[in-house]
């Protein structure tokens, strides 16, 4: 008995130092080893404690999984707090619970409680829920996020959720993105996260600069102009346009636009100036088929030249060949609300359906 | 004297150990079981990991998937773990309790074999219930990924193109049957025997089963906690003071570290084990199982009966 | 292998002291007991309840240790596992795997022994033939009756094709024509040459069968011998009549009457002598000391 508790000591004291390195390789290996957080501790009932110690961790989570999921179908929104947490630290590496999380705290709670603000108003149980409690679902989903990603540092949708709730919740473009762009540069991110960013840079204000930078460049090199990317292009050269229009004088206008490198942006801050502050418009069509002529100028110049032509009379059946060829080769060129004016310049002109 | 009765015995020698007898006493052990009927628990088994499968079909696949592993990966090393303790703890005390035990040893069985033979037995009991078990956890995960692919085509834009499909097919079975899973299996197996190797020493002192299971379930428990201990003893704060650093490092010596045999929860999360750690693994599983026949050996050959 | 003048046991100044767990108090269970058991003999142990047979026999087959002296088989020492390849023991009450039937038992027991697979057919076909279970050889213990498991016993401890076969008890709760058919059993091995040790309260039957009977009280042997010399009384003779009218007897005793030394001392019908004698021993030594229970 004695040489029994001798031997298995030594052999104890043999292999602790194997064991621990072993630990330590799983830790390296992003087995990052499991320990219950104080929080985790005080969520989880003492059976589901000893069961999650006892090896039967992603067990429990599953069960806690399933009991936030009956919260959730209860609207019971503290207990879906609770047991989305403890699922989700209970399996960390697993990003889906964290989402989970996230969107139960951020659309899900925050839904329940928008549309309780709707149905009280200006009671003070509406005030309530709309100023106090869905912040404060909205700061919880991000909590969660940022948790996880203590975990899956590496993992971009945790950063595009927290983009999400900044741009879908929060109106926050400034903050959605920059978790955009942290997202955009994990590998795994697809491009459209990329987009996103270059979108929300278009909100802020102040940096249209920088937003027509990261815009053009996805409008030339990405090879996939989206219908956002042409909007927001469309967007940021008009207001440069615009802005240019209004801030300098024809004749400075005009012979930026006829320099000799200048390019189709120039040309059409002249148009938008004869159009918007002398209201020529002939001598604005005659600009803006230039722009529309140049082969780098995007679909929309063409679009605005073809609307501005259909209120002549003799040049409506010309914008009316302008406007099919826009809709043959370019798709997404024309907006849902020109099929009105386009129905009603055929029928202007004649032309059957 | 009949002389004949003599000639067969002369041919026979005595050796010292003998594979064919620890076998005999592994086969009967495994046949003890099995007549037990405990093979009836992979109805239970079965329920669970399909009724699991029902309770959260209305999640996305990938967590689908996620709870049909962790719930099944859970269940197998409950069930093998359950096997393994009580498995043990029931048969070698019976053994001493209905004087079975004299019969064995009276024929020409070292102790060693006995023992080796039992411990054969629940490992191929083990081995067997988790093949059975695993079987029917692919057959099942099989079903559902092909099952979840068919809805996603089913639901997908009729122009979708022939390498959405694909993509859709690659990201749902990469989370579905992969060879990695037995790498889990193994673990699971590997955990259970170190198990089996506890209750093995622990059933050659105590007498009862009762005392077998309740003392391993505690060293199995204590087993899977001492990580944390093992982190506070190698943490060389001046937090700990050396009283509690040591109890700390005699927990670690003492009980088996059931913590590293836990590879399933990181890999049904999508983590890779490298197959040197699976290979350490596995030489700790044997330096255990030998340590823990050593001591239960010295025990019980001193063993008065 | 030992040649024909090895004893087939030797026990030597065996001592067995149980200590009971948590408590002072010891149990003397051996005492310094030392007996020795020819090959080909059959030998009888017997003693009241606690007295030492069984763990005489434990130690013989190394299921315990003793805390001085020696046991051997066929001159290989108890604690030598190989000294149990010439054994086969029945434990008393014995209690085998019930899941398993009766042949299967055998077939356990016969790979126990490292018989071939074939032996092991030959050899348990044989057996059960013998013991009488060839009906029940397909059915589990479980469902086996007391007898019958004392029977399989038996035949399990024949399976190894023994030397020696220790029994401890073989006869308890066995009816009588059972007990008959054990009795028959143990000459036929008597027969074939197979050194037997049993331990039995049924004296009659011991004395039937035994060609040697050691009686042991409290650990301790307290008489041994040939079972001829140990019931004979030198200076009494027994005569045993068979239909002997009333006159008859009146004549005897009158022939003895009239011899002046000798004298009559009983008449009537035979006791068993070994249980006489027995129930002697056990009362002198009761009077002289040794009261341990
Ligand atoms: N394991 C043990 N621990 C303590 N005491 C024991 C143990 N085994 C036997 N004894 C004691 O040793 C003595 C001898 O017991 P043993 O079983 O040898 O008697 P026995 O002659 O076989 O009796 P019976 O005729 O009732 O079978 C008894 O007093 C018994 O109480
Ligand atoms: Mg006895």
């Amino acid at each position: 008995m004695l040489m029994a508790s001798v031997l298995l000591a030594s052999a104890g004291l043999l292999r602790l130092p194997f064991e621990r390195d072993m630990e330590l390789e799983f830790k390296e290996q992003g087995f990052r080893d499991w320990s219950p957080g104080l929080s985790t501790r005080d969520q989880l009932t003492q059976a589901a404690f000893v069961g999650a110690l006892g090896g039967f961790r992603s067990l429990v989570a599953s069960v806690y999984h399933l009991k936030a999921h009956n919260s959730f179908v209860k609207k019971e929104w503290g207990d879906v707090e609770r047991y989305r947490a403890v699922t989700a630290s209970l399996q960390p590496k697993f990003w889906s619970y964290w989402d989970m999380a996230v969107w139960d705290m951020a659309w899900n709670a925050y839904g329940h409680y928008r549309g309780e603000a709707e149905e009280y108003g200006n009671d003070f149980r509406g005030w309530h829920a709309e100023s106090i409690i869905m912040p404060r679902y909205l700061e919880k989903g991000i909590t969660f996020a940022k948790r996880g990603l203590e975990w899956l540092p590496e993992d971009y949708r945790l950063m595009k959720v927290i983009a999400d709730i900044y741009d879908q919740k929060m109106g926050n473009p400034e903050k959605a993105a920059e978790w955009y762009l942290k997202a955009s540069q994990k590998p795994q991110a697809p491009s459209h996260v990329y987009r996103a960013y270059a979108h929300q840079l278009t909100l802020c204000a102040g940096r249209e600069e920088q937003a027509y930078r990261v815009t053009e460049d996805l409008y030339r090199n990405s090879g996939n102009v989206t219908l956002t990317l042409l909007r927001d292009m469309e967007r940021l050269e008009e207001d440069m346009a615009r802005r240019a229009a209004h801030d300098r004088s024809y004749d400075q206008l005009k012979d930026a636009a006829f320099a000799e490198a200048s390019g189709y942006l120039e040309m059409a801050a002249f148009a938008m100036h004869l159009l918007e502050i002398r209201k020529d418009v002939p001598a604005a069509i005659s600009v803006y088929t230039k722009v529309a002529d140049n082969r780098r100028a995007p679909s929309f110049y063409r679009r605005k030249l073809a609307f501005l032509m259909a209120e002549d009379p003799q040049k409506a059946a010309e914008a009316y060949t302008i406007l099919k060829d826009l809709a043959v080769s370019y798709p997404g060129a024309l907006r849902r609300e020109d099929m009105a004016r386009l129905a009603e310049l055929e029928s202007r002109l004649g032309i059957p359906e | 004297m009949d002389s004949e009765a003599y000639s067969t015995e002369l041919s026979r020698q005595h050796k010292a150990f003998s594979p064919s007898r620890v076998w005999a006493i592994a086969g009967n052990t495994f046949t003890q079981l099995v007549r037990m009927k405990v093979f009836y628990f992979l109805l239970i088994f079965s329920a669970l990991i399909i009724g699991a499968n029902l309770l959260f079909l209305s999640f996305t696949f990938e967590q689908e998937l996620k709870i049909l592993k962790d719930v099944s990966f859970g269940a197998m090393s409950l069930f093998a773990s359950i096997f393994a303790i009580v498995g043990t703890a029931l048969l070698i005390p019976k053994d001493m309790e209905d004087r079975t035990l004299y019969t064995i040893l009276t024929k020409p069985v070292p102790r060693f074999e006995y023992l080796l033979g039992k411990l054969m037995g629940i490992l191929l009991l083990i081995g067997v219930s988790i093949l059975l078990m695993s079987l029917l956890f692919f057959t099942v995960l099989y079903i559902r990924q092909h099952g979840i692919l068919a809805e996603k085509i089913a639901s997908l834009p009729r122009h979708a193109s022939e390498t959405d499909i694909e993509s859709f097919r690659e990201s749902i079975f990469s989370r579905g049957l992969q060879p990695e899973l037995l790498l889990g299996v193994i673990a699971v197996f590997l955990k259970a025997a170190v198990a089996a190797g506890v209750a093995l020493f622990v059933s050659t002192f105590a007498s009862s089963t009762l005392f077998t299971i309740i003392v391993s379930l505690v060293v199995y428990f204590i087993g899977h906690a001492q990580s944390l201990a093992l982190d506070y003893y190698f943490t060389q704060g001046e937090l700990h003071s050396a009283g509690q650093r040591f109890l700390a490092g005699l927990v670690g010596v003492v009980f088996p570290n059931f913590q590293l045999f836990n590879v399933t929860d990181g890999l049904t999360a999508g983590e890779v084990i490298p197959a040197s750690l699976m290979a350490r693994l596995v030489g700790l599983t044997a330096f255990y199982l030998t340590i823990y026949s050593l001591v239960s050996w010295m025990v019980f050959a001193k063993k008065e009966l | 292998m030992a040649d024909s003048s090895t004893p087939a046991v030797q026990i030597e100044g065996l001592t067995k002291v149980f200590r009971l767990p948590l408590r002072k108090e010891k149990v003397v269970a051996i005492d310094n007991l030392s007996l020795q058991v020819g090959a080909g003999e059959v030998y009888g142990l017997i003693g009241p309840n606690g007295s030492g047979k069984s763990t005489t026999m434990k130690v013989l087959l190394g299921l315990i240790s003793p805390n001085a002296g020696r046991a051997s088989i066929f001159g290989l020492d108890s604690g030598d596992t190989a000294s149990r390849g010439s054994v086969g023991f029945l434990p008393e009450n014995p209690y085998f795997y019930k899941y398993l039937t009766g042949s299967e038992t055998l077939a356990f027991y016969g790979k126990l022994c490292g018989l071939s697979r074939k032996e092991i057919r030959s050899r348990s076909d044989e057996l059960l033939e013998m013991v009488d279970l060839t009906g029940a050889r397909n059915r589990r213990l479980g469902g086996y009756s007391k007898g019958m498991l004392q029977r399989i016993g038996l035949a399990q401890a024949l399976v190894g094709d023994p030397r020696l076969v220790v029994l401890d008890e073989p006869t308890a709760g066995v009816d009588p024509s059972g007990s008959r058919k054990i009795r028959d059993l143990v000459l036929e091995l008597k027969r074939r040459g197979i050194t037997v040790i049993l331990s039995s309260h049924l004296l009659e039957q011991v004395q039937e069968v035994c060609d040697e009977v050691g009686i042991i009280f409290n650990g301790r042997l307290v008489r041994e011998g040939k079972l001829n010399d140990l019931v004979a009384i030198e200076d009494q003779t027994e005569i045993v009549l068979q239909n002997a009218t009333p006159q008859l007897l009146d004549g005897i005793a009158g022939l003895v009457e009239r011899e002046d030394c000798a004298q009559l001392l009983s008449c009537g019908h035979p006791r068993t002598t070994l249980e006489r004698l027995f129930l002697q021993e056990i009362n002198e030594e009761s009077k002289t000391g040794g009261q341990d229970t």
